[in-house]
């Protein structure tokens, strides 16, 4: 799973170079070597997040999920929104610590979505399974909305376009947009082996069930 | 008109293409299972006499004369071939149903709760002082009653579809236990369930036979005929409450009424009344009891209702009267008497049965009277059907020829060595019989040495089997060491468990020899069926395409035909569900399945419905558009709406096999108690009723008849509430026959007033508006009696306004190609299946729930109710159809009027029946070829088959409601145009 989480955003990198890095956003145009940057730079931040929670507090995903995730998202927070927020539109008329403030703001907004889209989807509910849920979503929301947030606070056009309609422009749009979709339906997919019965501790807890794999797979 | 007949043709080949299925489908099992018993019956010509007691393979002794002989001629002769020993001379076998071994054995070694070692006192110091030996008798799934009693009377593994026999049993026709004795001249009693008299018609010198939800009438020593009636209607109303119970909707304090404590035991009054004098008689061999009430317990408050344990001491008190008349008091002349009592299950925590976890297969096997002067500490686990070849090595008859079981060799410890050898032999002889009937290529004739044992099965069995005799006789011929447990002796034993371990689990394991020809005609129809369904619904979808873009031609481009994502995803749903049923975890588990499919379904949908948001969205502030941003605002927000509704009934039922332990809101509620219970159902009965009223007020008919129709669905409504008002809370008992009165009267109001709209409205109604209202009409008619029958399930409510509001969003929906919507409310009616509480297992059917109204047993009508209850949720969302077409209809009413009415019809028709139609082919085919893949799986018989019932009564729904649907809107239809050519010759005259 950790090769996976690693894994992930890389191979949205590929993918992503193989795309159009011609394109020319409004408004700055990112080379397709900054964007790999950007993306390692994010997957570096997991790995020491992982390796921070490993080492030095000897916990897993498996073993303590919740506070994992809380490892993850917390560490990965800042790296997220701070190099995003370079990339923000209209940077005349918004400032970056301005782009920042979106960002904290969509972790939020982006977590209720998530915790929603999670909960229907069948993740459990209940005081036992919160911190879990709300850790979780913490997590998926920094990876799918906070970079959207970042770049184009609340333009809803912007944003449909990315998410309903999935028809990216330019390379800022791809950064975003394939991790974030590589994030979600790598995390669907994720839940699809829960009622096996393989008793492996991953899928011990059915209660955790989707909570759980979910992240484990994105 | 060319168009209906090319549509009633098209449902013609549905039909003839599905139909010749059914024959092959319902044989499958059942002929297989009979093939095997006739193979067996003519692969031996010689029937049972004392060949049982020749080695195979060589010719019996005396051929056919046994046959002839007269019983206690034939018993003596048995007495001398068998060569073991019999120690007893009467048996007495009780049942208790559904007695869980854990209950008296304990589980996994640990010494039982102190509360059940309390309940049992008697029992317990028996297996204490070494006076009774009891182990955890593995049963077979399916764990109900009848088949469990054909496992342990004749030791074979019977036809998976015995189960749907259940109630309504037939008589037992294989060489079986009683068969053996009643021919060596037993004189047998039976008091107790009638299924062993259905099973053994005429074996019984006396009987008194109760039934297992209706305690006839009949029975002589009621004391008066208000009493029965009472009694009656006792059981209905235990019956109603079963159902609460399986539902978990009642409370598990508040469950307790008098009147139950009175059916539970009286059940059991009825077996025991006539035991001690039976017991003071001495004219029978064979005393068999049928205990029911500690399944009716369980049934109703679980393992842990505060019932179980006088339940308990009762059967523990009969066992105690038994002991102490007959087994401690054997001094006397009348010969030597073993009790065995076992039990066909176990349950559930919940009290229900029929799957195949543990706690449902760990039933008891106990043997009272043996001479066994250590106490043993250790219970070993058998399997059911080991009962059977130790009985009838115990008592010197011949092991039923269909015997899979192995003998019990604790039983045996008493024997000498050479008798046990001999018991095992002969137990060898006949599994070795039932292999050569079985796999033609067993015969073994050469006695070699041992041989190390591999190659094919045939050989491996033999030569296991020929280890044994030789190591057998070699023992036998050095007569020195006959005297001490020597090492040959513990070989020679060795070598017979080994052989007779492997062909047991071989011969339980496998499938029975299935007719080729019929299986492979039967997948050939379904296959060509599907195939012929497909390319309809291909051609349609084609032929709608091609109308659709002469028709939009100028509006849309040819973005058309792209494949859009939701389209794509619910095509790969088949898929995934087909590769699904390949894992029995997935089949066990697979209302995860349909509820995370039709949840990101919805998703997707939502997301559809924000990509349209856009357009409007950007220009908001146009007012053209307003109106437009209104429809796809509104979309949005019911999407999210109904996930959030989905995911609560989801939480309704923590439903499968692994993780029912789970909270779930249907466990909440019934922790919360019986008020709050009362109070949800009062709210949502009085929530739907408004619902329907006003959606009734807002159709353009005129009053009267609105009135007429809401009066027609109110005074059910209203029964149904002050049903829930009185009888939900108070425990009365008199009422309890007002209940059901009051159910049958909600039954027949609701089925006439459905038949009259149905029938009459299109006749009556003005006829611009006839067409949408009686859509509707016949909508809320048929679904209604779904929905109200279920009254005590509140569940119900929940679902169809669920599935009432996804029609609608659906059909709110233009952009969404139709057929899947038309999936999308499939896939919707399959999880509201699971999340009713249903799953793959047989445990979870609410039988007590079939029961309900009904004042005598009918197979038939409890039948029809136990199906109307299981498949509420997918009938509805098939019946919601007519409500979709008639909200579509609008659609095609604004198509250019060069299409004739048939044509209409057609279109009108054809997708909402095909698609159901389509997919639940596709899902039939696939699983019945899984199936026949899976025939070797260890799980077959727990898992798949179950399923496959599912599957095959999922595919009877199917036709059933499409068949409805079809019916309705053709009538409807035929109505309106017979009117309209009326009216229009009419005008024609007046002109």
């Amino acid at each position: 799973m950790i090769i996976l989480l690693q894994s992930d955003p890389a191979s949205t990198m590929k993918h992503k170079k193989q795309g159009r890095p011609g394109e020319l956003s409004a408004s700055a145009a990112v080379s397709a070597a900054e964007a790999f940057i950007v993306h390692s730079i994010c997957a570096v931040g997991l790995a020491v997040s992982f390796w921070v929670a490993h080492s030095l507090h000897s916990i897993t995903l498996i073993s303590h999920p919740f506070q994992t995730l809380f490892f993850i998202w917390v560490v990965e927070c800042p790296v997220v929104i701070l190099l995003y927020s370079r990339y923000r539109q209209n940077r005349y008329e918004c400032s970056y610590l301005r782009a920042v403030g979106r960002g904290l703001l969509g972790l939020l907004a982006g977590a209720l979505v998530n915790a929603f889209g999670a909960i229907a989807l069948g993740a459990p509910v209940g005081v036992k399974y919160l911190s879990s849920t709300v850790n979780w979503s913490m997590m998926m929301s920094l990876f799918v909305v906070v970079p959207a947030a970042s770049v184009f606070g609340s333009s809803w056009t912007d944003w449909q376009r990315l998410f309903a309609l999935t028809k990216p422009v330019g390379t800022v749009e791809y950064m975003i947009c394939l991790p974030a979709h590589g994030a979600l339906i790598g995390s669907w997919f994720g839940a699809w082996p829960m009622p096996l019965d393989w008793e492996r501790p991953w899928q011990l807890d059915h209660g955790l069930g989707f909570g759980i794999s979910e992240p484990s797979a994105c | 008109m060319a168009g209906v007949i090319i549509q009633m043709l098209g449902l013609l080949i549905f039909v003839f293409g599905f139909f010749p299925v059914k024959p092959a489908l319902s044989g499958f099992r059942y002929n297989s299972v009979s093939v095997l018993v006739f193979s067996s019956i003519l692969s031996e010509p010689k029937h049972c006499g004392p060949e049982s007691f020749c080695a195979p393979g060589f010719d019996s002794i005396q051929n056919n004369s046994a046959g002839n002989l007269p019983p206690d001629k034939l018993r003596s002769l048995y007495q001398e071939l068998s060569g073991v020993p019999t120690s007893f001379d009467k048996l007495i076998v009780m049942v208790v149903d559904g007695l869980p071994a854990e209950f008296v054995l304990g589980k996994d070694g640990k010494p039982l709760r102190a509360d059940l070692r309390e309940a049992m006192p008697y029992t317990q110091s028996l297996l204490a002082n070494g006076m009774a030996i009891g182990f955890h008798a593995k049963a077979a799934p399916p764990t109900v009653t009848m088949p469990r009693l054909k496992a342990m009377v004749s030791g074979a593994i019977g036809g998976f579809l015995d189960v749907a026999f259940n109630f309504n049993t037939q008589a037992l026709l294989d060489d079986n236990l009683l068969y053996q004795f009643f021919k060596i001249g037993w004189k047998m009693v039976m008091l107790g369930d009638e299924t062993w008299l259905k099973l053994f018609p005429g074996l019984f010198m006396r009987h008194d036979g109760v039934s297992s939800f209706f305690v006839s009438i009949s029975i002589a020593d009621m004391n008066s005929y208000g009493g029965s009636l009472l009694f009656v209607a006792a059981h209905i109303y235990s019956a109603l409450h079963l159902s609460c119970e399986l539902l978990k909707l009642t409370s598990n304090m508040c469950r307790i009424p008098m009147l139950q404590v009175k059916d539970t035991v009286q059940v059991d009054q009825n077996v025991s009344r006539h035991l001690s004098d039976e017991l003071s008689r001495y004219d029978w061999d064979l005393l068999i009891l049928h205990y029911l009430g500690l399944d009716h317990v369980g049934h109703i408050g679980g393992r842990n209702s505060i019932l179980m344990a006088p339940k308990l001491k009762e059967m523990d008190d009969v066992v105690k009267m038994i002991h102490t008349s007959r087994i401690l008091n054997q001094m006397n002349n009348h010969g030597k008497t073993l009790l065995v009592v076992v039990s066909d299950h176990g349950m559930t925590d919940n009290g229900n049965h029929g799957g195949s976890s543990y706690e449902e297969t760990d039933s008891l096997a106990l043997f009272i009277g043996l001479k066994n002067d250590v106490p043993t500490s250790i219970q070993d686990t058998v399997y059911q059907i080991d009962i059977t070849s130790t009985l009838a090595l115990l008592f010197g008859v011949p092991i039923p020829k269909n015997n899979a079981g192995v003998q019990i060799s604790e039983i045996f410890k008493h024997l000498a060595d050479d008798k046990k050898l001999r018991a095992l032999e002969l137990n060898s002889w006949q599994l070795l019989r039932l292999l050569q009937a079985q796999l033609p290529g067993v015969s073994c004739n050469e006695v070699s040495g041992i041989s190390k044992c591999n190659g094919s099965l045939e050989k491996m069995f033999c030569c296991l089997y020929m280890n044994a005799a030789f190591l057998h006789n070699s023992w036998m011929s050095k007569a020195v060491s006959r005297l001490k447990h020597g090492e040959e002796y513990n070989t020679a034993v060795g070598a017979y468990n080994e052989f007779l371990r492997i062909a047991s689990e071989w011969l339980s394991r496998r499938i029975t020899d299935k007719p080729v020809n019929l299986l492979a005609f039967g997948v050939v129809a379904m296959l060509t069926s599907c195939l012929i369904l497909l390319s309809l619904l291909y051609l349609t979808c084609k032929e709608d395409f091609g109308r659709e873009r002469i028709c939009l031609s100028n509006f849309e481009n040819s973005s058309m035909h792209a494949w859009h994502l939701d389209e794509a995803f619910t095509f790969g749903v088949v898929f995934v569900l087909v590769i699904s049923m390949g894992s029995s975890s997935m089949v066990e588990e697979e209302q995860y399945i349909w509820h995370f499919v039709a949840s990101t379904l919805t998703l997707l949908l939502l997301r559809k419905a924000i990509q349209s948001l856009k357009f409007e969205g950007a220009q908001s502030f146009f007012s053209l558009f307003k109106g437009q941003n209104k429809t796809s605002g509104f979309q949005t927000s019911s999407m999210a709406l109904f996930l959030v509704s989905g995911r609560i009934l989801r939480g309704w039922h923590q439903g499968g096999v692994n993780w029912t332990h789970l909270p779930d809101i249907s466990k909440w509620l019934e922790q919360a108690g019986g008020d709050y219970i009362k109070a949800i159902q009062l709210v949502t009965g009085i929530l739907v009723m408004t619902l329907s009223l006003i959606s009734l007020s807002t159709l353009e008919v005129n009053r009267k008849l609105v009135k007429v129709i809401g009066f027609c669905f109110l005074t059910p409504g209203f029964l149904v509430l002050h049903h829930i008002l009185k009888h939900q809370g108070s425990m009365l008992a008199p009422s309890s026959y007002n209940a059901t009165m009051l159910v049958q009267t909600v039954y027949l109001v609701l089925g006439f007033a459905t038949l009259g709209t149905v029938v009459a409205l299109p006749w009556l109604s003005s006829l611009s508006t006839s067409k949408t209202c009686s859509y509707y009409n016949s909508y809320v008619g048929p679904s209604d009696p779904v929905e109200l029958r279920n009254k005590s399930l509140l569940v119900e409510f929940t679902n169809s306004l669920f599935v009432i509001g996804w029609a609608y969003i659906c059909s709110c929906g233009q952009q969404n190609k139709q057929w899947v919507e038309i999936a999308a409310v499939y896939y919707m009616g399959m999880a509201g299946h699971y999340a009713l509480g249903n799953s793959n297992s047989l445990a979870t059917i609410d039988v007590a729930g079939a029961f309900i109204g009904i004042s005598s047993h009918s197979t038939v009508l409890s039948g029809i109710l136990m199906f109307i209850i299981t498949y509420a949720s997918p009938m509805l969302a098939i019946l919601s159809m007519v409500m979709y077409i008639s909200v579509k209809s609008s659609n095609y009413l604004a198509l250019p009027s060069y299409m004739d009415s048939g044509e209409l019809l057609k279109s009108m028709l054809c997708l909402p029946c095909l698609v159901p139609l389509s997919l639940n082919s596709i899902l039939l085919v696939a699983y019945t070829v899984i199936l026949i893949l899976m025939r070797n799986h260890l799980f077959v018989w727990s898992v798949f088959s179950p399923k496959y019932l599912y599957v095959c009564a999922i595919t009877v729904c199917v036709y059933i409601g499409v068949s409805v649907v079809a019916a309705t809107v053709a009538y409807t239809y035929s109505v309106v145009v017979f009117r309209r050519t009326i009216r229009a010759s009419a005008v024609m005259e007046d002109t």
